[in-house]
């Protein structure tokens, strides 16, 4: 039985960066695209230091945005302070907008638990990287309920990769969304990577947005290069479930232009030639020729936004460098609200292996 | 003057849902047929009625589902009660257990937490088909950052809902099956917790501690009774609380009788008595004056129905164990 | 049941007609009481009623098809809920464990006051052996841990020197036992043995018919005593305590039924316990239950003595060396073979004048040629 549904579709900028068909009236505010694109080049380089800290042993292993930032700067945007992110581990673009600090996230990857306690405004409420896959969609459909519950005005925005599609969470929570009507937005960065599996080995379904019809929920795809169309629609799906109207899937189709995490080989298993083909969508370059269209952007600017953003970027890697050593006692000062004193040997035994090793002692 | 009631477990606790719905607002119930049928044990009856599907949710056929939405309503400041229908569908918990509502309060050093209880009857003994009758608390008790808490009578099971409903952690609270309407009782309606991470100790005695949970306080307690007959006087301890352990009063005990019986209905094997066993050796091996027996289920997949109650430990197991701590010749 | 259903009317029959009804809502039923006649394809059936009870509601009338399982009498009363939705729940029975949840938080006030007494088990295991009261020892290991050689130091007692075993244990307890409860009184005579035959220098045999003969002239000496209930047995036969001394200490294995058994028997009951007790032979059965006792030091040495009477006997006999002295025969000096007697009796139970008068006795048997 062929499907026959129509999911919608948005791109308002092609490949090159030229509008199709009519912008939206809110595109019509400088400020906004230039916090876009400056964002997201933020994103890009950020992304690229990580990749060379790990490189140099400096963090841990990383998982890069790189090719998606379109994806987590506008949904990062579209969201208020009011509402809470779930997301999962490929969102340093939208932790970014949310206002996380660079050393937070160079903390998290780094295998500092302080990384997750970040005390940004926006963000306090978020929850912190999600690594079993889907696991957070439940916690979404939680916070949502919290919100329908006391009957406040707020959303919950999740994200999860095309892979996480397929997994039973992901299922669940659609389907609780939609027959509790909560107030989520399922935001799903299909970059057509599922580590080394790919989009049409994940699923027979025509579109991901498709699994949101058994869900009984409203699904679309957008361009997840266009920084405009991410925007335009996680924004209108927001103010959505704000507004009582229910649930939300958008697929975002994008690319991973980067490897998996950098544990991963790309060239493993996709080729030389198609990775070049997707370089050629990428988000930045589009959006740049817009700008330069629109006489927003010049080259000069683009200098100096470098030499800027190389700046804040090794600002925060020397303030990560610089912290303290975490605090010995946090995995028992934090496993529960108080320990309970039956644990208190066992703490001192840590603090002092813990001491051992900080005191270059091996065993 | 509170009111007092002579009610089964599963009324007691019925009885602490409403109450701690009624004095806490954040806190809701959520899981399947709670709402309107009450729960299939009949745990949640008259809340939907009370309160509304706005606290009292019947949610889809998913256990995953459960156990993760509560870890975000409860990330969220409210303190969400989940029933998992029976500890044998609570596996697809475990994921959103194990992996997030343990550690969520680590994880964001204590950013975020995770006061939520996931309830669900558990044990064998009611002559259900299979995977009705499991008791793998070890599992849930091994894991960091979750309580595991067990009632062994309606009063005490009052108390130590409402207590768990009022930690700001993750508890699982594990009702016996078995226990819920065998037993009446005085309850009085008065919305005090019992301490979690403590012990009970139902008997005092001189000269062996016997040391349970759950369902087989039933045998341990009537095994006391027996041994009484004969001249040998038991102490019994309830555990109530599995994890955290409140190892102080098994030792206390031990130390006086310096003999030990721990009864468990789970699986012998790397068991919670392995658990208690080996701290009562490593603290008191120069006070014990025999070995510390465990008397425990069977290492095998448990029957169903026709054979369950041969895998549950009995009255006369325990007297065995019992005796074969005095029998210990030096 | 609340809601009695059209039952398998059997033969994969599925349908049937309501024919008539025989009963109507309102009407009270007994178990197998006639409801309805209905007809399937083969027959027309009786309905009986599965349960007493009264009938609230009838489904269809005359002529109507109703399927099997369909609802077909509906009787009064709540629904049962049998609160559960597998299986079946034990429910507390009538007013039964109505007591009130009996339970103290924590450890008992017992426990929390308990100090262990902390031994390693083979020092456990040595205080068993020797006898020795752990909660009576300070012990020298870790935190006051009580070692092996805390537990020898204890049973060497606090001089130093070495513990005392088994055999010379057991005197130590029961002589200390029996000065504790006896009253002893011990009188002393000579018996003339002139008469023996000559060479008859064992006065074993001799001395335990004699003792056997004094119990029958005074069987006040032959009694099972005992102190606290104020109570005292007549024994039917005399079974003599013989004390033998050995390397390892004292033993008394016992001579039965003494006044029954002729010289030679008794010789060689004496010898056979005597063996069994130098190879440590010996049943502990046949080192109790002695009635009267005796002790024969004249193989060793000595002449009086006072020998201790061990309870719940009441007397104990003792022979020392037997010797040659001069005595008075007639106004004359002679010398004779005497065997000196002593005889402690318990004055709880004897009285001094049954004392002289067994005494008398036995120095009278004594003193007969045979």
């Amino acid at each position: 039985m062929p499907l026959t549904v129509q999911i919608p579709f948005t791109r308002y900028l092609d490949d090159q960066g030229q509008p199709q068909g009519d912008l939206p009236g809110w595109v019509d505010d400088p400020p906004l695209l230039l916090q876009l694109y400056r964002q997201m080049n933020l994103v890009r380089l950020f992304d690229q230091k990580c990749v060379a800290l790990q490189r140099t042993g400096q963090i841990g292993t990383y998982a890069s945005t790189l090719g998606q930032e379109a994806v987590g700067t506008a949904l990062g945007r579209a969201m208020t302070d009011a509402d809470v992110l779930i997301p999962y581990y490929r969102d340093t673009a939208t932790q970014l907008q949310r206002g996380v600090q660079m050393q937070d996230i160079l903390l998290y990857w780094g295998g500092d638990e302080r990384g997750s306690a970040w005390s940004a405004p926006a963000a306090v409420e978020d929850f912190p990287i999600c690594v079993p896959i889907a696991t957070q969609a439940c916690h979404a459909c939680g916070v949502a309920a919290a919100f329908r519950i006391r009957q406040q005005p707020r959303v919950a925005v999740t994200t999860c990769g095309d892979g996480a599609t397929s997994k039973g969470d992901f299922l669940e929570s659609l389907n609780l969304a939609g027959v509790w009507q909560l107030p989520v937005v399922f935001v799903v960065n299909n970059n057509q990577w599922a580590i080394s599996v790919p989009r049409c080995l994940q699923s027979a379904a025509p579109t991901l947005a498709h699994k949101a019809l058994a869900a009984g929920i409203p699904g679309e795809q957008v361009d997840g290069n266009d920084v405009l169309a991410v925007y335009d629609r996680v924004r209108t799906a927001i103010e959505r479930a704000r507004a009582g109207k229910g649930p939300t899937l958008i697929e975002c189709v994008t690319y991973r232009l980067g490897d998996h995490t950098t544990s991963d080989d790309a060239s493993r298993y996709r080729s030389a030639e198609e990775l070049s083909e997707a370089w050629k969508r990428e988000p930045l370059g589009r959006l740049q020729r817009f700008l330069h269209q629109q006489g927003l952007w010049d080259e000069a600017q683009e200098q100096r936004l470098h030499r800027e953003l190389g700046e804040q970027i090794n600002a925060a890697v020397e303030a990560f460098r610089a912290l303290a050593e975490p605090e010995s006692s946090a995995p028992f000062d934090h496993l529960y609200q108080q320990l309970p004193a039956g644990y208190a040997p066992q703490r001192d035994q840590w603090l002092e292996r813990a001491g051992r090793l900080a005191g270059g002692e091996h065993g | 003057m509170a009111e007092q009631n002579t009610l089964c477990m599963v009324e007691a606790i019925n009885l602490a849902l409403h109450r701690a719905m009624t004095d806490d607002p954040d806190v809701v119930v959520l899981g399947e047929d709670v709402g309107p049928n009450g729960g299939v044990f009949r745990a949640t009856l008259g809340l939907h009625e009370r309160f509304g599907f706005r606290r009292v949710m019947d949610t889809p056929l998913a256990e995953t589902l459960i156990t993760g939405i509560a870890v975000g309503m409860a990330a969220q400041g409210l303190r969400p009660v989940a029933e998992i229908q029976f500890m044998g569908f609570i596996y697809p918990g475990m994921e959103q257990l194990v992996s997030h509502a343990s550690r969520l309060r680590s994880r964001t050093r204590g950013r975020l937490s995770c006061p939520m209880v996931i309830r669900t009857p558990h044990g064998a003994g009611i002559h259900a088909p299979e995977h009705h009758g499991e008791s793998t608390e070890a599992m849930l008790a091994h894991v960091p950052g979750l309580r595991v808490v067990i009632p062994s009578s309606p009063r005490r099971a009052y108390g130590l809902l409402l207590a768990a409903i009022a930690d700001p952690d993750p508890v699982i609270f594990l009702e016996p099956s078995r226990l819920y309407r065998s037993v009446r009782q005085p309850v009085a309606d008065d919305g005090q917790p019992l301490p979690l991470d403590t012990c009970f100790t139902l008997r005092e005695g001189s000269d062996l501690t016997l040391v349970s949970w759950g369902a087989a306080l039933k045998e341990t307690l009537e095994a006391a009774a027996r041994l009484a007959e004969e001249g040998i006087d038991c102490e019994v301890i309830d555990v109530a609380t599995l994890k955290p352990l409140d190892a102080e009063t098994v030792l206390a005990s031990v130390s006086k009788t310096g003999r030990c019986v721990v009864v468990h209905e789970a699986a012998r094997s790397y068991g919670p008595g392995a658990e208690i066993a080996a701290l009562v050796q490593e603290q008191l091996f120069h006070a014990l004056q025999a070995p510390v027996q465990r008397v425990t289920g069977f290492d095998c997949v448990i029957p169903y129905a026709r054979q369950e109650m041969a895998y549950l430990p009995d009255v006369e197991s325990i007297c065995r164990a019992a005796l074969r701590t005095l029998e210990q010749a030096s | 049941m609340k809601q009695f259903r059209l039952p398998d009317l059997g033969e994969g029959l599925q349908e049937a007609e309501i024919i008539e009804w025989h009963v109507q809502p309102g009407d009270t039923v007994e178990v197998d009481q006639l409801l309805v006649s209905v007809e399937t394809a083969k027959a027309i059936v009786e309905v009986p009623s599965p349960r007493a009870g009264v009938v609230s509601r009838c489904f269809g009338a005359p002529g109507d098809l109703l399927h099997v399982g369909s609802p077909l009498v509906e009787f009064e009363g709540p629904a049962e809920d049998s609160g559960t939705v597998v299986g079946s729940l034990g429910q507390a029975a009538g007013h039964s464990d109505l007591a009130a949840d009996d339970f103290i938080i924590g450890a008992a006030p017992s426990s929390r006051a308990a100090r262990a007494v902390r031994a390693a088990p083979r020092a456990r295991q040595l205080a068993e052996r020797l006898g020795v009261a752990l909660d009576t020892l300070q012990g020298s290991g870790t935190d006051g841990l009580i070692t092996e050689e805390d537990v020898q130091r204890a049973a060497a007692g606090p001089d130093g020197g070495e513990a005392v075993r088994s055999v010379r244990r057991s005197m130590a307890r029961n002589m200390a036992r029996a000065h504790a409860e006896v009253v002893p009184v011990t009188l002393v005579e000579d018996a003339d043995l002139h008469l023996w035959p000559s060479g008859q220098r064992d006065p074993m045999v001799r001395l335990a018919r004699a003792i056997a003969r004094a119990c029958l002239a005074e069987p006040a000496l032959n009694v099972a005593f005992d102190g606290v209930r104020m109570s005292l047995v007549r024994h039917q036969q005399v079974d003599l305590g013989v004390a033998v001394d050995t390397p390892d200490g004292l033993f008394v294995p016992v001579l039965r039924d003494v006044a029954n058994r002729d010289a030679e028997d008794l010789r060689a009951g004496l010898d056979r316990l005597r063996a069994d007790v130098l190879n440590r032979s010996i049943p502990p059965r046949e080192l109790m239950g002695a009635t009267i006792t005796l002790s024969n030091y004249g193989t060793l040495f000595g002449r009086y003595a006072s020998p201790v009477v061990v309870p719940p006997q009441v007397a104990i006999v003792g022979a020392g060396v037997i010797r040659d002295q001069v005595v008075a025969v007639d106004g004359q000096p002679v010398v004779h073979r005497i065997l000196p007697l002593s005889l402690t009796v318990d004055h709880r139970a004897v009285t001094g004048g049954e004392a002289a008068r067994f005494l008398k006795a036995l120095v009278t048997d004594l003193q007969l040629a045979e």
